[in-house]
C-alpha cells in the first residue's frame, strides 16, 4: 500500500489504482449511467438509424459504422420510459459486447468516473428491471450512478413470429 | 520455427488436394476405368503425402502410407487384380489415410491398432502374390485391367543389344563375350544411371539420398559423385547445382521400369539417363570415366542405341525398342544424348503418362496442359474482391448523383461514368471468376461421408453426382460442406430404407443419393435427392404440433409440412443416433445458407424419395438489388427474384375467403405481403401510388411484395446482420447505400416460409 500511497502524488484526485474502476458516465433524463471504460469504442453523434422490422422498441435500429453493421439500443426505452426523440445533440456510445459491437443511444455524455470497486453496491431488490439491467450502483459526488449490464440491455431484441 | 509451421501447411494443403484426387480417380475406377493412368495418379498421390510425412516425422501415417503403396505398387504390377475387394479396401484405405492427416494436423494421436486390419489385409494381398509367383508367358492375360504394360520383363532390350552391332574394336571381343553368356547376362543386368537434379528438383525438398537409397534396395549400388563442376568458393552460389551422379547398379532383377519408378518424383526435374550395361563393365565400376561410358553406348548413327528415357522405355514395353531407338549424334555426347524427360513426355505413352497427362484424365477437368497457375493466399484475393466491391457501389452513387440537368451539361463526365461503370463491372466479373471454383471440391468430400454413413446404418447407399464442375464462388463453397454434410446425413438416416424394407418395396436395395449441381440464371441450384420413403408428413406434423411449432388448430398443406423441417430444434427421429436426431441440423442448413443469400426448398413424395434444393448466389461479394422504401425506410430486393412491378393503382386485387388480400396476375392468384404490414411499421402512402413487386421464391411459387416506393436498381455488397446482432425474419441481411444509411435486404423466401409460424402465432 506504500506505494500506492506514493502515487497519490502524482494524481490530481483521479487515482487509478488495482482496485478502481473507471466509468464512462451519460445520462438519461436526469439519471447518471455508467459503463466501464474500456467496453467503450467510440462516441458519435446521433445521426439517424435505418428501423429493423419485428424488434423491440428499444431497439432503433442500424447504423453504418465503417462497413460494419452496427444495432442502436435506445436506453431510455430498454428502462421503460418510452423512446428517446433523439436531436444531433443526442449521441451513441458504441461498446463491445462480447464478441459484438453495439451502439447505445443516450442524451449525453457527461464524464469520466474513477470509482472504488469497494463502493459499488448492490441494486436494491424490488424492482426486476432495475436488478436486470444493472449490475450495481456507485456513489459519485453525491449522485448514484447505475453500471449497466450490458449484456441484459442487448437481449431478448427480437419479437418472434 | 516458422518456417517449418509453413511448410507443414503447405503440406497439409497439398495433402488435402492428393485426398481429393484420390476419392475422384477412385470413383472413375469404381465406375469401370481401370486405366493405368489412374492408378498411376492414385500411386504418386499416396507417395507424396508418404513423402511428406517422413520429413515432418509423422511416423504412423508413413507407416499406414507404405504398406498401402506396397499394395498399390502389386496392382500396378498387376501382380494382385484390383477387383471389386481390393477397390473397395483401397478405398477405405484412403480414408485411413486421410485420418491420419488429420490427426498429423491436429496433432492428435489415433489409436496404436488404426488401421491394422488393412495393413494386415494389404501384406497378406502382398505376401500372397511374391514376384516370382508371376508367370513370365502368358501371365498378361490373367494380370487383370491394370497395366499389362508393365508385365514385360525386360530382357527382350538386352537381346536388342546384338542387333546394335557393329561396336567399336576395342569393345567388340567382350561384347562378344557377354552375348555368348546372354542368359548370365540376363541374370545380372547392369545399369549405368547420370542423374542430373535442376534447382527444382531440391526447391520441392527432393532428396538424391533418398533416391540412392531406393535404388540401392533394388541392387549393389555404387555411386559416383561428380565434382568437377563445383566452382571455386569465391564463385559459389549457395543455392547453386554442381554436382551430379553416376551411378552403376547391378541387380539381378532389376527392370528398366523399376529404375524409372524410382526417378518418377524427380521427373521433369533433373537431367537422367539410364543405361543398360554388359556385365563387362564391371571393371569400370568405381571409375565410370566418361571415356568408357561413351565407349560402350556409342554406336554408329544409324543404329539402335539403349538410351532409356521415359518416352522410349514406355515404347520398348510396346515391344518395339528398335523403331523408337534414339540415334546418338556424336560420340561427343557423354553417355548418349541426355534426354529430357519433359521433352520425352510429348508423346508419352500410356504407361508412362506425363504429370500433364494424368492431369486431363479428370473427366470434367479443364485444366489442360498448357495451362500455369499460381498459388495465392485467399486473403489477398479478398482484398481485392472487397475493394472492388467497395469501387461498384462507389461508381453506382456517382451514377446516382447525375440527374438530368448535371448530365446535359457534362456529357464527357456521362461518358466517363458509363465507361468507368463498364469496367468496374468488367473487373468485378474477372475478380469473381478468380475466387470461382468447381463444387467438385466439396462434391468430392461426400462419397466417404456416405460409405460411413452406410456402415453405421447397416443401409445400402451409393452416391451419384452431377454436375461437379460448375463454378461458385470459394466462399459459398466452404460454407457448403455443413449443410450438404446434414442433407446428406438426413437422406441416408430417414431417407433411404433398410435393404430389407426397399426389397419389400419392390425397390432396388441399393438406395441412391444423387447430388447435383447447375447454374439457373445468377443462382446455383444444387440439390440432394433420395428415392427413400419421402418425408413421414403425419409424423412431422404430429412432432411439430407436440413442439408448439404448429398451433394445434392449423392444417397446414403438405409442403408447408415438408418445410417444417427446417423449424430450429425440430426432430422426428425416435431415436438420437450420432448420424442425426438431435434436432441440430435441418436449421442449421436454413441458418447456413440464408447467411450466404441462399434459401432451401424441399419436395417430397411419400414412398418415392425428397428432394432438396439449395439455391445459391453465384457470388457473395455483390448483388444486383431493387432499392425501394418501406414506411420511409429503404430496403432492397435482390433482382434475382423480381419477376416484374405493378403499380397498385393498376393491380388487381381480390380477396381470398379468409380475408387475406390476393393479388390475380395473368390467370395465377399469388399471396400478397404488405412489407409495411409484415414489418410492423406504418406505411404513409396511399394504396394506389405504392408498388407491387411479384417475386418467385424458391419452387417457382409467386408471392406479391407492396411496397411505398420504387427508387431504382443497383449493386450492393451484402453485410451480414448477424455479425453484431441476430437474424431477423424476413431479412437476409443488410447493406450500406451510396449516402452511407444502411439498407436492408428482404428476405423473399423467408418471407413465404415463415407465414405458417405468423398464423400459428
Amino acid at each position: 500500500m506504500d506505494n500506492l500511497a506514493l502515487k497519490d502524488d502524482y494524481g490530481t484526485g483521479t487515482q487509478v489504482t488495482q482496485n478502481s474502476l473507471q466509468l464512462i458516465a451519460f445520462s438519461i433524463g436526469e439519471q447518471t449511467y455508467g459503463v466501464e471504460i474500456t467496453t467503450v469504442r467510440e462516441i458519435r453523434a446521433w445521426n439517424g438509424a435505418t428501423p429493423l422490422p419485428n424488434t423491440r422498441e428499444y431497439v432503433r435500429g442500424v447504423i453504418n459504422l465503417r462497413g460494419t453493421i452496427v444495432p442502436i439500443f435506445d436506453l431510455r426505452a430498454r428502462f421503460g420510459e418510452g423512446q428517446t426523440s433523439p436531436t444531433k445533440n443526442h449521441v451513441v456510445v458504441v461498446m463491445s459486447v462480447g464478441d459484438k459491437w453495439v451502439g447505445i443511444l443516450v442524451d449525453a455524455v457527461s464524464d469520466i468516473l474513477t470509482v472504488d470497486r469497494n463502493d459499488i453496491h448492490n441494486v436494491p431488490e424490488g424492482n426486476t428491471m432495475d436488478t436486470e439491467l444493472l449490475n450495481g450502483i456507485v456513489t459519485h459526488e453525491s449522485r448514484m450512478v447505475g453500471l449497466i449490464d450490458l449484456h441484459a440491455v442487448v437481449s431478448g431484441a427480437k419479437v418472434d413470429g | 520455427m516458422s518456417d517449418l509451421d509453413d511448410f507443414k501447411a503447405t503440406y497439409f494443403d497439398e495433402c488435402s488436394e492428393l485426398l481429393t484426387e484420390l476419392e475422384e480417380q477412385f470413383a472413375a475406377i469404381q465406375g469401370g476405368d481401370r486405366t493405368s493412368d489412374r492408378l498411376n495418379a492414385v500411386f504418386r498421390a499416396i507417395h507424396s503425402i508418404k513423402g511428406g510425412g517422413g520429413a515432418f516425422g509423422f511416423s504412423e501415417l508413413v507407416a499406414f502410407a507404405h504398406a498401402y503403396e506396397t499394395l498399390l505398387d502389386h496392382v500396378r504390377d498387376g501382380r494382385i487384380e484390383l477387383g471389386e475387394t481390393v477397390t473397395v479396401l483401397c478405398i477405405r484405405a484412403n480414408d485411413i489415410v486421410a485420418d491420419f492427416v488429420n490427426a498429423a494436423k491436429a496433432g492428435t494421436k489415433l489409436g496404436a491398432g488404426y488401421g491394422a486390419d488393412e495393413r494386415q489385409q494389404f501384406d497378406a494381398l502382398t505376401s500372397g502374390n511374391a514376384p516370382e509367383v508371376r508367370a513370365p508367358a502368358g501371365g498378361d492375360d490373367e494380370s487383370g485391367p491394370a497395366m499389362d504394360e508393365f508385365d514385360l520383363d525386360f530382357v527382350p532390350v538386352m537381346v536388342n543389344l546384338e542387333t546394335a552391332a557393329p561396336v567399336p574394336a576395342a569393345e567388340e571381343a567382350a561384347m562378344d563375350d557377354n552375348f555368348a553368356a546372354a542368359p548370365l547376362v540376363a541374370d545380372k543386368p547392369q545399369w549405368e544411371i547420370r542423374f542430373a537434379p535442376h534447382s527444382e528438383l531440391y526447391a520441392r525438398a527432393n532428396d538424391p539420398l533418398l533416391l540412392f537409397r531406393e535404388l540401392a534396395n533394388l541392387g549393389e549400388l555404387t555411386v559416383v559423385a561428380r565434382l568437377n563442376e563445383i566452382p571455386p568458393l569465391a564463385d559459389f552460389e549457395p543455392f547453386g547445382i554442381y554436382c551430379t551422379w553416376d551411378l552403376t547398379l547391378v541387380s539381378p532383377t532389376a527392370t528398366a521400369e523399376q529404375i524409372a519408378e524410382v526417378f518418377e518424383f524427380v521427373e521433369g526435374n533433373c537431367d537422367l539417363s539410364i543405361v543398360p550395361l554388359a556385365p563387362r563393365s564391371v571393371t569400370s565400376k568405381g571409375d565410370p570415366s566418361l571415356a568408357d561410358l561413351a565407349a560402350i553406348v556409342t554406336p554408329p548413327a544409324d543404329a539402335a542405341e539403349e538410351v532409356i528415357s521415359f518416352a522410349d522405355l514406355a515404347d520398348a514395353v510396346k515391344k518395339d525398342m528398335p523403331k523408337r531407338a534414339v540415334p546418338v549424334p556424336a560420340p561427343a555426347a557423354p553417355v548418349a544424348k541426355l534426354l529430357k524427360p519433359a521433352e520425352a513426355a510429348a508423346d508419352p505413352a500410356p504407361s508412362m503418362a506425363s504429370e500433364d497427362d494424368e492431369r486431363r484424365t479428370g473427366p470434367e477437368d479443364r485444366r489442360g496442359a498448357g495451362v500455369q497457375s499460381i498459388r495465392v493466399d485467399l486473403d489477398k484475393v479478398d482484398r481485392v474482391v472487397n475493394m472492388v466491391g467497395e469501387l461498384v457501389i462507389t461508381q453506382s452513387m456517382l451514377t446516382q448523383q447525375m440527374d438530368d440537368t448535371l448530365r446535359a451539361r457534362y456529357q464527357e463526365l456521362v461518358r466517363g461514368l458509363e465507361v468507368l461503370a463498364q469496367t468496374t463491372r468488367g473487373l468485378q466479373d474477372a475478380v469473381m471468376a478468380i475466387r470461382a471454383q468447381p463444387v467438385k471440391s466439396v462434391f468430392s468430400r461426400m462419397p466417404r461421408l456416405v460409405r460411413e454413413l452406410a456402415q453405421k446404418t447397416g443401409k445400402k447407399i451409393k452416391l451419384e453426382t452431377i454436375g461437379e464442375a460448375t463454378e461458385i464462388d470459394k466462399t459459398v463453397i466452404e460454407q457448403l460442406s455443413d449443410p450438404l454434410t446434414h442433407m446428406i446425413r438426413n437422406s441416408a438416416d430417414h431417407g433411404i430404407e433398410t435393404p430389407d424394407r426397399r426389397k419389400s418395396l419392390g425397390k432396388p436395395e441399393i438406395g441412391t443419393i444423387r447430388l447435383s449441381a447447375e447454374q439457373a440464371g445468377g443462382n446455383i441450384l444444387i440439390a440432394v435427392e433420395d428415392d427413400g420413403g419421402g418425408i413421414n408428413r403425419e409424423r412431422v406434423l404430429e412432432v411439430a404440433r407436440h413442439k408448439g411449432i404448429v398451433a394445434a388448430d392449423t392444417t397446414p398443406t403438405d409442403e408447408q409440412i415438408d418445410q417444417l423441417i427446417f423449424a430450429p430444434g425440430f426432430s422426428t427421429a425416435e431415436t438420437v443416433s450420432d448420424i442425426s436426431g438431435r434436432g441440430v441440423g435441418m436449421d442449421v442448413v436454413l441458418s447456413n445458407i440464408k447467411k450466404i443469400g441462399g434459401s432451401v426448398h424441399v419436395k417430397s413424395k411419400t414412398g418415392q424419395g425428397t428432394r432438396m434444393t439449395l439455391r445459391l448466389p453465384l457470388t457473395l461479394a455483390v448483388l444486383d438489388v431493387m432499392l425501394v422504401k418501406v414506411s420511409g425506410s429503404p430496403y432492397v430486393i435482390p433482382l434475382s427474384s423480381i419477376v416484374e412491378t405493378i403499380q397498385c393503382s393498376r393491380a388487381d386485387f381480390g380477396r381470398a375467403p379468409s380475408g387475406a388480400k390476393v393479388l390475380r396476375v395473368r390467370g395465377e392468384y399469388v399471396q400478397v405481403v404488405d412489407l409495411a404490414n409484415r414489418f410492423q411499421m406504418m406505411s404513409e402512402a396511399d394504396l394506389g401510388n405504392r408498388f407491387v413487386v411479384l417475386c418467385e421464391a424458391e419452387g417457382g411459387v409467386k408471392i406479391a411484395l407492396i411496397v411505398d416506393d420504387i427508387i431504382g436498381q443497383q449493386q450492393v455488397v451484402i453485410k451480414s446482420l448477424e455479425e453484431n446482432f441476430e437474424s431477423i425474419d424476413g431479412i437476409a441481411g443488410g447493406t450500406i447505400l451510396g449516402d452511407g444509411n444502411v439498407a436492408l435486404i428482404v428476405d423473399v423466401q423467408g418471407l413465404k416460409a415463415t407465414k405458417l409460424h405468423k398464423n400459428a402465432a
